[in-house]
């Protein structure tokens, strides 16, 4: 009987065999190269926001929880002195005009909202609340007289800046989204005169409402409540000036 | 039959310590190459087995499969119809399977009789 005769290989089906592990390998490198990089980006993005917001919500807590700590301690040390009167009144007006306690009383609450459609073919930016509006907003606010404003819940202060970022608002560093209510305490009769004399605020509450269909509302009430401002005011580089 | 599967290990291997990769939008011109590859690798098994091997053939076969393939994803994106590339899949597909059956049966066969 013969013996088993090998299938003989010629070195083609050798080489070709080679090269179509190559290919397979190249192929699979591209897919998991592919699949890293793209989690990577929004994945990694995503959960340093998420990660940094939350640490920011911790600390904005111990502010809070710090300034407690800070007004019982300016207490005891003001009673040991002796002047604990003129000194609370002092430091409890200085804290309310700066903006770091909650306050309440009658003012204007303005509602901003992006319009519900799009037209296609249209330029969406023209539908939807930007940074400025709210700016403008707050700033007739202000020059109507208003005592304490807070734009979702961050209290507008000396340091605040209104600027956007994407598609979200940034006040006071915190991210909003619409809708956006302004809460003013101050003469809500003065706050709406502003507001209606005051060139971008008026043409959001009359063109740009009618023609784009934003949402925006103003409603005067009694008993509404600003918050305190959660961030923190400690002048790194203004030093006051002695001798006025 | 060793040989083959050793060499293959080769170039997979070699593929990926090199860690090579493409552009992701070629990715499907190299799918539909692979398994063309793939198909003229089992018809070359096929062939050797039958003791009608060639290696121009082969070689050739194994070229002009790879390239046709890619060609026909080629002229499915061309024209708009990038669904085109499933007729070399299904094609290649189909004949990679046939391949392995007979492949299977002239191993089996071979055994019995020797």
């Amino acid at each position: 009987m013969e013996p088993i005769k090998p299938v003989k290989y010629r070195i083609s089906l050798v080489v070709v065999f080679a090269v179509l592990g190559l290919m397979v390998a190249v192929a699979f490198n591209t897919t998991t190269l592919a699949s890293a990089d793209q989690s990577g980006r929004t994945g990694d993005l995503a959960a340093v926001v998420s990660d940094m917001e939350a640490q920011r919500e911790g600390l904005t807590t111990k502010v809070t929880e710090l300034r407690a700590e800070l007004e019982t301690l300016e207490r005891t040390a003001a009673e040991e002195a002796g002047q604990r009167e003129s000194f609370n009144a002092d430091v409890e007006g200085t804290r309310e005009a700066a903006g770091l306690t909650d306050v309440t009383g009658p003012g204007v609450i303005v509602t901003l909202s992006d319009a519900k459609i799009v037209p296609p073919g249209e330029d969406a930016n023209r539908y939807i609340i930007h940074d400025f509006d709210i700016t403008a907003i707050v700033n007739a606010l202000v020059a109507g007289g208003a005592e304490a404003v807070d734009v979702n819940g961050q209290r507008i202060v000396a340091t605040t800046a209104i600027r956007c970022a994407g598609t979200t608002v940034l006040v006071n560093q915190t991210r909003l989204g619409a809708p956006y209510v302004v809460t003013a305490i101050g003469d809500a009769n003065r706050l709406t005169t502003a507001l209606e004399s005051d060139l971008v605020a008026s043409e959001l509450f009359g063109a740009y409402r009618v023609q784009y269909g934003l949402e925006v509302r103003l409603d005067k009430r009694s008993g509404l409540t600003v918050p305190a401002f959660a961030g923190v005011l400690l002048p790194r580089y203004a030093t006051p000036v002695v001798g006025e | 039959m060793f040989v083959l599967v050793l060499a293959l290990a080769v170039g997979v291997l070699a593929g990926l310590l090199l860690r090579i990769g493409i552009p992701v939008p070629l990715l499907t011109y190299l799918g539909v190459a692979v398994l063309a590859a793939l198909d003229s690798c089992l018809g070359g098994v096929r062939a050797a087995l039958e003791r009608t091997f060639s290696d121009r053939v082969f070689v050739f076969g194994f070229i002009t499969n790879t390239l046709m393939a890619a060609f026909i994803v080629f002229v499915g994106e061309r024209i708009g119809v990038r669904e085109l590339y499933l007729a070399a899949v299904v094609a290649f597909g189909v004949r990679l399977f046939n391949n392995l059956g007979i492949v299977r049966r002239l191993m089996f066969e071979r055994r019995e009789w020797e």
